[in-house]
C-alpha cells in the first residue's frame, strides 16, 4: 500500500504543480461561465438595420393588413425603451404577382436579395385563406439568405396567420372589431406544485422558469466531463510517457505492474477530488450568495462524488491501459477517441434527458454504467427528480463496471507496458484483457 | 550464499525461445559479468530476476529466498535506456525511486550520493536540464541510495566520457568492496574483463560460457599471437595454419588452428618482415564472444 500512496502522490503532485492545471482550474469555469453570460448579453441584441421586405399577395387578402401591422409594429419598437433596445423596422414593399410568367418574378426578387436591395421576399398563396383543399401548394413562402433561422420569418407568419383569421371571422360573419382581444394569446406560466408547510398553511407553487430547469442538469454534466478530463484522460499520455521513456521500466523494478497502475488511478482521483472540491465548494457558495441554493439540492453533492471516484478509475484504467499500449504520441492520439466516445456521447443527449427525466430512454441510458455519471446526474439535478431505487442500481453497476475494467486494464496494462512496437490494436487489447 | 541462484528457467514468448534452460549462481559479494548479444535473452533474465516477468519453468532465488515481489526492494536497477521523470527535480526522482525500494528518509544518502558523483549543484535542477551523462549518474544514484545488497547494471558506462566512467567504476568497485553484489550487463568486453570476478556469456537464450576469465580462457588455451610488425597485416596474408587473422591497424592478431606451433609461426614471419614485438597470448574476452556468436556478436560488439 505504501508504494500504491507513493506512485499515486507523485503522480498527483506532477499533474497539480503543474501551470496547465492552475490555470485550467480557473479558466474552464471562466470560459464556460464567460460563454453563458455572452450568450445572455447578446440575447436580445439584434441588428437594428432596417429591413426591407417584399411582399408578393397571391390571395389578394394579407398584403394591406401585413403593411399596416408593420407599420404599428415600427411605431412602437423602433423607438428604444428602458431595457429594450431598438428593433429593426420591416420596411413591406408589396408587389404586383406576374401570373404569366411567376419563375421569373421569383427570380429577379431573388437577385435583389442577393444584391441587398431587400432582406427577403413572401410570397402568400392563392388558396392560403382556405389551405386545407389544396396541398399542392406552398401557402406561405418565405424567401431569404438564411430563411431558416431568420427572426423576421417569424413575425411575417404571425402577422399573415392573424389576418387570415380574421378574413375567415369576417366570411363567417363575425366583426373581429368589437372584440380587440379576440387573438390575444396567453402563454402558459410554469409553476411547480402546491404543498403544506410546517405550520400547516398550503404555500403558493414557485414559479419555474426554462433556465433554472436546465441550467442544473448541464452544470453537473459539464463538471463531471471535467473532472474526467483531468482526473482520466491525463492517464493515457502520462502512461505512454512512462513506456516510451522507459520509465516504467524502473518503477516496474520497484512495484508491481497492479500497484503502479493502482497508485496512478488514486493519483488521477486525487487530481480529480481537488478539482471537485474547488468547483463544488464556488457552487455552492455561489449560489447560497445569489440565494439560489434551492436550485440545486445538496444530496446531489454526494452522488456527484461518488459516480465522480468510481468514473475517474473506471475511465482511467482504460485510458491507463490504452496508454500502455502505444508507443509513441502519434498512436496515442489515435487511440483517444476510443477512450473519449462514451465521455462525449452523454453530452448529447442533454436535452432528450432533461426534457423527459423519467423516460424509458433516459431511465435506460443513465442505468449503462458508462454514462451513469452524467446521466444519471443530469436526471438527479432536474426538477421533480427520479424514483430512489435507481441511483442506487446505477452506483452497484458502476462499482462493478469499475471493478472490471480496473481488473482488465490492469492485464492490458502488465503486458503492454514492456511491449515496444506492437501498434495498440482492438484485436491485441481484447487478447491481453482475456488472457493476461 | 549466491545472491541470484537461477535454475532451469525458461522464458517463450509465442514461438520464440527467449530464455531455454538457464541456470546461473552468482556469488554474494562478486561482480558478475553478463554478456552476449543482442536479442540473446539478457534483458528477458533481468526482468526475471526483478519480477517484472514471470519465467514460465525454472525457479529464481533471490539473496536466499524464492523469488517473490517483496524481493525486488533489495534489488538496485540501472537499465540500459535511461527512465527518468524530466519533469522532475533530482532529488526529487532520487527521493522518489529510492523510496519504492526502502521506507522512511532518503535525504541524507541523497545528499552524500550527489556530492560523490558531483551533482550536489544539480539537485534542484529538473532532470530535463541534465546532459546524458549527468542523467546516467543520477539515474544510477536512483538504483543504490537505497542501500541494496543485489545491484543489476546494464550497461552503465554507455555514453559516459571517460572521467565520469571512472567516477562510475570507482562508485561500482567501492560498493562491491562494502559488500554489495553486482550483476553487470554489458557489450564492452574489455571493462568485462577488467571488472568482473566471474562472467556468464548468453546466446540464442542459453548459457554458453561460464565462469572467472582466467578459466574461461584456460578452455582456449594460448591460441593467439598478438605482434608489430613492419610490413603490418599485408605481411601476415596466407600464413599456413592461422585460422584467423584480426587486423588493428597497428597490431595484427592472429589465432591458431592447433595444427601448428606459435614458435615455428613466428620463425616464418621473421622471414618476411620484420617483427617489432611479438606475445603468445590466451584469447581476449572479445575474440572468444566473437568465436562463438559470429556474425550476430561482431554487431554487439561493435555497437
Amino acid at each position: 500500500m505504501r508504494k500504491i500512496l507513493m506512485v499515486a502522490r507523485r503522480d498527483y503532485l506532477a499533474t497539480v504543480r503543474t501551470k496547465g492545471f492552475i490555470i485550467g482550474l480557473v479558466l474552464a469555469p471562466v470560459l464556460m461561465s464567460g460563454s453563458l453570460i455572452i450568450m445572455a448579453i447578446f440575447r436580445d441584441r439584434t441588428d437594428p438595420r432596417d429591413r426591407r421586405v417584399a411582399v408578393v399577395d397571391r390571395s389578394g387578402v394579407v398584403a394591406e393588413a401585413l403593411v399596416r401591422a408593420a407599420a404599428e409594429r415600427n411605431a412602437r419598437d423602433t423607438v428604444a425603451a428602458p431595457g429594450r433596445p431598438r428593433q429593426a423596422a420591416y420596411l413591406l414593399e408589396v408587389v404586383r404577382p406576374n401570373d404569366r410568367d411567376p419563375m421569373l418574378q421569383r427570380l429577379l426578387l431573388s437577385d435583389r436579395v442577393r444584391a441587398k436591395e431587400l432582406h427577403a421576399f413572401v410570397e402568400v398563396g392563392p388558396h392560403a385563406l382556405h389551405p386545407l383543399g389544396d396541398t399542392a401548394t406552398t401557402h406561405l413562402a418565405y424567401h431569404s439568405q438564411n430563411a431558416a433561422l431568420d427572426e423576421t420569418r417569424g413575425w411575417i407568419a404571425g402577422e399573415v396567420n392573424a389576418a387570415l383569421r380574421r378574413e375567415r371571422l369576417l366570411e363567417a360573419g363575425i366583426d373581429t372589431t368589437r372584440m380587440p382581444d379576440l387573438f390575444a394569446s396567453l402563454a402558459g406560466m410554469p409553476l411547480g406544485l402546491y404543498t403544506r408547510d410546517a405550520t400547516g398553511r398550503i404555500t403558493d407553487a414557485p414559479k419555474r422558469d426554462e433556465r433554472a430547469a436546465i441550467f442544473p442538469p448541464m452544470a453537473m454534466m459539464l463538471l463531471m466531463f471535467m473532472m474526467l478530463m483531468w482526473g482520466a484522460m491525463p492517464q493515457l499520455s502520462a502512461t505512454m510517457q512512462e513506456k516510451s521513456q522507459r520509465i516504467a521500466e524502473v518503477v516496474l523494478g520497484s512495484v508491481r505492474p497492479v500497484e503502479f497502475m493502482a497508485g496512478k488511478l488514486l493519483g488521477g482521483v486525487a487530481v480529480s477530488l481537488t478539482a471537485s472540491a474547488v468547483y463544488v465548494g464556488l457552487g455552492l457558495y455561489a449560489l447560497t450568495v445569489l440565494g439560489l441554493s434551492g436550485l440545486m439540492p445538496l444530496a446531489i453533492v454526494g452522488w456527484f462524488l461518488a459516480y465522480m471516484l468510481l468514473a475517474v478509475a473506471m475511465y482511467g484504467a482504460l485510458f491507463a491501459a490504452l496508454g500502455a499500449a502505444c508507443n509513441d504520441p502519434i498512436e496515442a492520439q489515435s487511440v483517444s477517441f476510443l477512450g473519449m466516445l462514451p465521455m462525449i456521447i452523454p453530452t448529447f443527449l442533454l436535452l432528450p434527458v432533461v426534457m423527459q427525466p423519467n423516460g424509458g430512454f433516459a431511465t435506460g441510458m443513465s442505468l449503462v454504467p458508462l454514462w451513469t455519471p452524467m446521466l444519471m446526474l443530469m436526471r438527479l439535478a432536474t426538477p421533480g427528480g427520479i424514483p430512489a431505487w435507481q441511483p442506487w442500481v446505477a452506483l452497484v453497476g458502476m462499482v462493478a463496471t469499475t471493478l472490471l475494467f480496473v481488473w482488465a486494464g490492469g492485464r492490458v496494462f502488465r503486458v503492454a507496458i514492456l511491449t515496444q512496437g506492437t501498434p495498440p490494436k482492438l484485436k491485441t487489447l481484447l487478447r491481453w484483457a482475456i488472457r493476461g | 550464499m549466491n545472491a541470484i541462484d537461477i535454475q532451469h528457467v525458461t522464458k517463450t514468448y509465442g514461438p520464440v525461445v527467449a530464455v531455454d534452460d538457464l541456470s546461473l549462481a552468482v556469488p554474494e559479494g562478486s561482480i558478475y559479468g553478463f554478456i552476449g548479444p543482442n536479442g540473446s535473452g539478457k534483458t528477458t533474465t533481468i526482468r526475471m530476476m526483478l519480477h517484472i516477468i514471470e519465467p514460465d519453468r525454472g525457479e529464481i532465488r533471490i539473496l536466499g529466498d524464492v523469488l517473490h515481489s517483496a524481493c525486488t526492494d533489495r534489488i538496485g536497477y540501472v537499465p540500459e535506456e535511461r527512465g527518468l521523470y524530466r519533469k522532475m527535480k533530482v532529488r526529487e526522482v532520487l527521493e522518489y525511486f529510492g523510496g519504492l525500494k526502502r521506507a522512511g528518509s532518503l535525504r541524507k544518502e541523497v545528499n552524500a550520493w550527489l556530492e560523490r558523483l558531483d551533482l550536489a549543484a544539480w539537485a534542484d535542477k529538473k532532470v530535463e536540464a541534465l546532459s546524458k551523462g549527468m542523467s546516467q549518474k543520477v539515474q544510477f544514484i536512483a538504483a543504490v541510495v537505497s542501500r541494496p545488497p543485489l545491484l543489476v547494471l546494464d550497461e552503465p558506462f554507455s555514453g559516459l566520457d571517460p572521467v565520469n566512467a571512472d567516477v562510475l567504476r570507482e562508485a561500482i568497485l567501492a560498493l562491491r568492496a562494502e559488500g554489495t553484489t553486482i550483476l553487470f550487463s554489458t557489450h564492452d568486453m574489455p571493462v568485462a574483463e577488467g571488472m568482473c570476478d566471474t562472467i556468464l556469456m548468453i546466446f540464442r537464450g542459453k548459457k554458453v560460457l561460464d565462469g572467472t576469465l582466467t578459466e574461461i580462457q584456460d578452455r582456449y588455451g594460448t591460441d593467439t599471437v598478438r605482434l608489430r610488425t613492419d610490413g603490418g597485416a599485408g605481411a601476415l596474408e596466407g600464413l599456413r595454419g592461422v585460422d584467423r587473422l584480426t587486423d588493428f591497424g597497428q597490431v595484427q592478431e592472429l589465432r591458431l588452428d592447433g595444427t601448428r606451433d606459435a614458435q615455428d609461426l613466428v620463425a616464418e614471419i621473421l622471414g618476411r618482415t620484420k617483427v617489432t614485438s611479438f606475445e603468445v597470448m590466451r584469447p581476449t574476452l572479445r575474440d572468444i564472444f566473437l568465436r562463438i556468436a559470429g556474425p550476430e556478436a561482431q554487431e554487439a560488439s561493435d555497437a
